[in-house]
């Protein structure tokens, strides 16, 4: 069955608007307008079990279903196109080849939910996805399928860029909230979430590049054919999985939800890279826990990678070989993280890079025996942080701990890193 | 002082947003182009289009990892250090960056060309390791690309 | 109402309320930072970490952000919780100095305080600390960042609270600072809150540092005298000196919070060159001899020229207690004439103030923070109730309308946190019956018709008084047909007075014999008096002040009367050596130095007793006796019933 997401994809070039309209591009709007009500596209999209591509996994048609029907005052719909995930890049690839399947799934979204105007919230460095996009919505418009009065409607919808300037934190929806309205992107307190008070205290849903870029699919072919393009049971769709690290070819990848780990990196990605032994990964982007070789077999699916104690996430997977210290790509990420705390709450802030100094001690052979009590400190607590970045950014540490804890000790016992001469 | 068409389109950027406070990121991103850096004068400048205080705009202004309140080179280097660009050695790329341009992070080189700073995941993961030059992104980066890059970002103003 | 149980203890408290405060209502005090009652919910500290065993929530939960519910079984004491707690103040501490001993606010300091509640006591951190620049804001506040525990109350408070846009916080992660854009001083008028505010030594009162600790101060419940809101302050004194003030809460007042003025003007408490001594013909004297000589003075007076051409004036600076012996006296000595008020326009205002508030129409602070439109009639509202300006702003932000009604522009230095329309009258004022308005004038200076006016409109009403305690002079000036002195000598009616912490304009003097004068400042009144007995100021002495609203209020000695020990002169001690090391002299004396000051109500009962008038136990007789056990840390209570029921 051919998948949704890549399908109008061009090698090298991104594709055109004719060429997506003779794909079969911007039917699900026709469709939609023509003979469904909000409520039959906000149905399909429940009934498809899409679940959001963003990184926490919550199912897209709950999120819309939480919206409060009959409030007054304007509501909005933001793209979360943040993507500031270390080993994420999904969404780039997406939308540097298609922005226009987003498009067409933002006006479908705006349909179903009674939302006037949007946002898509772009990342620095995504310059060419945010072009391709601002091309995309003009000839969008031209063509009727946007702005005023869509396909000769009464519906009128209109799709705004903001351009951010780099953080991690703007990704959390409620610091992007804030980041858009123009106030520092600290997260706000949930609840009230954003589906009920959000952007300018309207009721507002956040979804992810890759979530709403499926709308199109499963309003044009229904739910079962969606829910069916998955291979396990559980799962729904396809997925976007972008692979870096000790693979030998890094790409982004669209396949069914389900496949498994071994047939990503050796098939999709052509096996690990010069001869090297697969150790470990991260599966979801840099707030996952690890997968070891146990897992090659495991179907990437949210609930399965769920019961194997690590997270689907955005799909970033990171491949680690034999030769990689995990303490040391656990102390990276939480480098990343330290310096991207938006500074709000005190475990965060000030436990990250007690965190970094633990670990940099263990690397440099300067560890003792207390630090792997103060980290495991760390993991539980953290837990209780203003938003989810500590939480996420002590998984990885979570799983060095309980997975590689030997290597570790080593560091600690030896008095160096072992992977060092 | 900014020119008068700078000006003209950035009342007109800030009178389009539903609110003035929207367009603060891209009202502080035009003036940095101008300048070079965010200046004092530009904090100053962005308060008074947007209606807030300078204060309420260096709030924003130091939080945003890309808005520079200290002076940079005419290029920015932005060099990836997070996870993805580790596996594929970055540590040697910032190295060899920072030995070339005689520079330590954050440093700017003598002749004012280039700034380099490390930053995060840009991305570009699956073409590690990366960097950015003057907003350029650059991936699968060797030490001899890393030169090259540099002598043509060089020549190429 | 939600029913729980904290620590085995069951609570029943108001839908709404945090799981923090129901604690503290059965008095477990959850340590806290970034929590204050007065500010929107952070939650960003994290030490308020208390465990729910039972009920609809389970686990560590924040519980200043958690609401209080039915079935809801908290414990405080959870080894999970106290650990979340012990390892918040472990964080904290990583990057703080622990410069206890040169901080000023040791001794006050919620950082010392909950870091013992907290537990933690050994560092364990190897890493170095961070540290920042401080920057210059003004006289008034020091700053000193490496103390900070980011709790955001300083930001919240400036920008959210007071509506200040020029201090705010900066940075992210481990590097966020809270100050300035440029060095420069603060320009908010409640910018001295933030000593207050702030749980830390980073903000503290420039104007008293290192002088004396916390366990070191004398204090007691106190009422600001700058203007008529009767804002509640706690002054701190140190050897008869006044340090600091800091803010007292009263919510019907001025909730939690002062404005600079309360806070940092106080040089004239500690003015060494107040007139401290009694004084007859030029030479100091002694108590007894000035008021003998006061009596003699009036009763030969009134024998020569008759009562009614001496005139006992008072002003709107002396307490109820004050005024209220002034009328005594005013018999004693045969019928003396009264005076309240210096400037007829003030007086009219005043009164009239005072006769058109009863207590269904003079407004209480939450009626301003709940109006939905108020009319400021003629008004710098900065410039002459500053507090209420906060009270404005809330209703504000609760979208109420503002209007500034035939007000001269206001000038930049005084601009409300608060957006206004300025109309020309109150005819533009979209006032509906039945809605919640609130006019705010000021009522000294106004025309009586005008104040009537203002007060038909149906609204409920802020009628602010010239002065401290103006009500309570417009209550008696109306209540003894008091006049003004202007008026008095325009007519020609007075030729000599006596007077009692009153202001009189050399214009005013020049024609008039001055017998007697008693006050706590120098001026032209004192210059020319013969006898002059000096009186204590508002923090040596207990009171009653009526303040805008119609509120009794009453404040406490907070220190005793005298010359501060610091810079005293060298003639008090033993011997010139001893001066020099400027220690406290070590000479027993059996009076305070320059401690003769009496409160002014006290001197008049004296000279009533000189006068054969009735001996006076207490000040407040009569109606007034009503206000006798006013306590000084409630609440005030509004005189309309005590004043009707005559
Ligand atoms: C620290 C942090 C960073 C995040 N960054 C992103 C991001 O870059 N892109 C994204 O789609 N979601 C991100 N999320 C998740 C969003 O909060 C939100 O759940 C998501 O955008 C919802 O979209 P979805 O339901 O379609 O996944 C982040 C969450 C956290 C806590
Ligand atoms: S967990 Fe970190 S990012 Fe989230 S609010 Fe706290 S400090 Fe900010
Ligand atoms: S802020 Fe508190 S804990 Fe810190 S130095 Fe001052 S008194 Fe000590
Ligand atoms: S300066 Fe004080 S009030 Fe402000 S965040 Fe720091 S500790 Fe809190
Ligand atoms: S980790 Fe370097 S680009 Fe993603
Ligand atoms: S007091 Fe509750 S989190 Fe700070």
């Amino acid at each position: 069955m051919e998948l949704p997401l890549f399908r109008h994809n061009r090698p090298n070039r991104v594709v055109t608007f004719d060429e997506y309209r003779e794909e079969g591009g911007f039917e699900a709007l026709k469709k939609a307008f023509s003979g469904m009500s909000p409520n039959d596209v906000q149905q399909a999209v429940m009934d498809s079990g899409l679940r959001g591509r963003g990184g926490a996994g919550f199912s897209t048609g709950r999120k819309w279903s939480f919206v409060p029907r009959d409030l007054p005052g304007p509501r909005w719909l933001i793209c979360n196109c943040d993507e500031m995930e270390p080993g994420t890049y999904k969404d780039r690839v997406l939308l540097e080849h298609n922005p226009y399947s987003l498009i067409e799934g933002m006006t479908l979204a705006c349909y179903a939910l009674g939302v006037r105007h949007a946002f898509i919230f772009i990342r620095k460095g995504y310059e060419k996805a945010a072009a391709n996009l601002a091309r995309g919505i003009e000839e969008a418009k031209k063509a009727g399928l946007l702005g005023e009065h869509i396909l000769g409607s009464e519906h009128s919808i209109d799709l705004d860029l903001h351009l951010s300037a780099g953080r991690y934190i703007c990704g959390e929806e409620t610091a992007l909230i804030n980041a858009l309205e123009g106030k520092r992107p600290n997260p706000r307190s949930k609840p009230p979430f954003p589906a009920v008070k959000g952007l300018w205290q309207g009721p507002t849903v956040v979804n992810n590049v890759e979530t709403l870029a499926n709308v199109p699919a499963i309003v044009a072919n229904g739910a079962p054919w969606f829910k069916g393009l998955a291979l396990n049971p559980e799962g729904a769709g396809s997925k976007l999985f972008c692979v870096s690290g000790s693979v030998k070819n890094r790409a982004c990848v669209e396949l069914p939800i389900g496949t498994t780990l071994g047939d990503i990196i050796d098939g999709a990605c052509g096996g690990m890279r010069d001869g090297r032994k697969f150790k470990a990964c991260i599966p979801g982007g840099a707030s996952t826990q690890f997968l070891k070789p146990e897992h090659w077999t495991l179907p990437m699916d949210y609930e399965t990678v769920a019961k194997a104690g690590s997270r689907l996430g955005s799909g970033g997977v990171i491949v680690f070989d034999e030769g990689h210290c995990l303490v040391e790509a656990t102390l990276n990420l939480i480098t990343f993280f330290a310096r991207e705390s938006c500074g709000w709450c005190t475990p965060c802030r000030e436990g990250l890079p007690y965190v970094k100094e633990i670990l940099t001690r263990i690397e440099n052979g300067r560890g003792e025996e207390d630090d792997i009590t103060i980290l495991r400190e760390h993991v539980k607590y953290l837990n209780y942080t203003f938003c989810a970045l500590a939480p996420g950014a002590m998984a990885p540490l979570d799983g060095l701990l309980r997975d590689f804890e030997d290597e570790v000790r080593e560091h600690i016992t030896k008095k160096k890193c072992p992977f060092k001469g | 002082m900014i020119p008068e068409t700078l000006k003209t389109s950035l009342k007109a950027r800030v009178a389009s947003a539903l609110t003035p406070r929207e367009a603060a990121v891209d009202v502080m991103k035009e003036l940095q182009a101008h300048y070079g850096w965010l200046t004092d004068e530009a904090v100053e400048e962005a308060a008074a289009l947007l209606g807030l205080s300078p204060l309420q705009v260096e709030e924003l202004a130091t939080f945003y990892e890309m808005i520079y309140r200290r002076p940079v080179g005419k290029k920015v280097i932005h060099v990836c250090d997070s996870i993805s660009c580790w596996c594929a050695d970055c540590d040697k790329i910032i190295q060899h960056l920072k030995d070339k341009l005689g520079v330590g992070l954050g440093g700017t080189t003598a002749d004012g060309m280039f700034t380099l700073i490390p930053c995060c995941c840009m991305g570009m993961c699956g073409d590690s390791p990366a960097m950015s030059v003057g907003g350029v992104p650059y991936g699968k980066l060797t030490p001899e690309l890393v030169d090259e890059i540099l002598e043509m970002e060089r020549n190429n103003r | 109402m939600p029913k729980l149980i904290i620590d085995d203890i069951p609570v029943e408290v108001a839908p709404g309320t945090s799981v923090l405060e129901a604690a503290r209502s059965v008095g477990i005090t959850i340590p806290h930072f970034c929590y204050h009652p007065a500010l929107a919910i952070a939650a960003a500290c994290r030490l308020c970490a208390v465990k729910l065993l039972d009920g609809p929530v389970k686990g560590i939960q924040m519980s200043c952000a958690l609401p209080a519910q039915d079935g809801m079984v908290v414990s405080t004491t959870d080894p999970e919780a106290l650990k979340m707690r012990s390892l918040v103040i472990e964080w904290l501490m990583l990057n703080h100095p622990h410069d206890c001993p040169v901080c000023d606010e040791g001794g006050e300091c919620l950082l010392q305080d909950f870091t013992i509640a907290g537990g933690h006591s050994h560092r364990r951190y190897q890493g170095k600390k961070r540290t920042f620049q401080n920057q210059y804001l003004g006289e008034g506040i020091q700053h000193e960042m490496n103390r900070c525990i980011e709790c955001y109350r300083c930001a919240r408070f400036y920008q959210d609270y007071a509506g200040g846009t020029d201090f705010g916080v900066m940075g992210s992660a481990g590097r966020v600072y809270f100050g300035r854009f440029q060095e420069g001083p603060l320009e908010s008028p409640f910018s001295g809150n933030l000593v207050d505010i702030c749980p830390t030594g980073v903000f503290t009162d420039k104007t008293g540092r290192f002088r004396a600790r916390y366990w070191d101060y004398q204090f007691a419940p106190s009422i600001c005298q700058h203007c008529s809101v009767g804002c509640n302050t706690s002054p701190q004194n140190f050897q008869r000196e006044t340090i600091k003030i800091v803010g007292r809460r009263n919510d019907q007042v001025n909730g939690w919070f002062i404005c600079d003025r309360a806070r940092f003007d106080k040089g004239y408490l500690n003015d060494p060159q107040r007139p401290r001594e009694p004084r007859l013909d030029g030479a100091t004297c002694g108590d007894d001899v000035a008021v003998d000589a006061a009596a003699k003075s009036i009763a030969e007076f009134v024998r020569k020229n008759g009562a009614d051409s001496l005139a006992l004036v008072g002003s709107p600076r002396l307490s109820l207690e004050g005024m209220v012996l002034l009328a005594q006296l005013a018999r004693a000595a045969g019928g003396a004439r009264l005076c309240y008020f210096g400037d007829p326009a003030q007086q009219q205002g005043s009164v009239a103030a005072a006769r058109l508030l009863r207590e269904e129409n003079s407004a209480y602070v939450r009626d301003i923070e709940q109006a939905q439109w108020i009319a400021l009639h003629a008004l710098d509202l900065i410039e002459e109730a500053p507090m209420l300006a906060l009270s404005v702003r809330k209703a504000f932000l609760a979208g109420a309308q503002i209007f500034l009604v035939d007000g001269d522009p206001i000038p930049a230095r005084n601009t409300p946190p608060f957006k206004y329309t300025a109309v020309e009258s109150l005819d533009q004022v979209p006032f509906e019956k039945g809605g919640k308005g609130v006019i705010i004038c000021g009522a000294g200076k106004k025309d009586p018709d005008l104040l009537a006016q203002i007060a038909s409109c149906g609204a409920k009403l802020v009628m602010l008084q010239p002065g401290a305690n103006g009500f309570a002079a417009g209550l008696l000036a109306q209540e003894h047909a008091a006049s003004p002195l202007a008026d008095l000598v325009a007519a020609r009616q007075v030729r000599g007075v006596v007077c009692f912490e009153a202001d009189v304009p050399e214009g005013l003097l020049s024609g008039l014999e001055v017998l007697a004068s008693a006050d706590w400042r120098r001026g032209p009144v004192e210059a020319k008096s013969p006898i002059f007995i000096p009186t204590t100021t508002w923090v040596e002495s207990d009171g009653t002040a009526i303040n805008y609203e119609g509120r009794a209020q009453r404040f406490q000695r907070s220190r005793l009367a005298g010359l501060p020990l610091k810079g005293l002169d060298p003639k008090y001690y033993g011997n010139a050596t001893e001066a020099v090391t400027l220690h406290p002299p070590r000479v027993h004396r059996e009076e305070v130095p320059g401690g003769a000051e009496r409160d002014a109500w006290q001197v008049m009962a004296q000279l009533i007793a000189r006068l054969g008038g009735e001996p006076v136990v207490e000040p407040l007789e009569g109606k007034w006796s009503a206000l006798r056990s006013l306590d000084p840390e409630g609440e005030g209570i509004r005189i309309f019933e005590i004043v009707a029921g005559e």
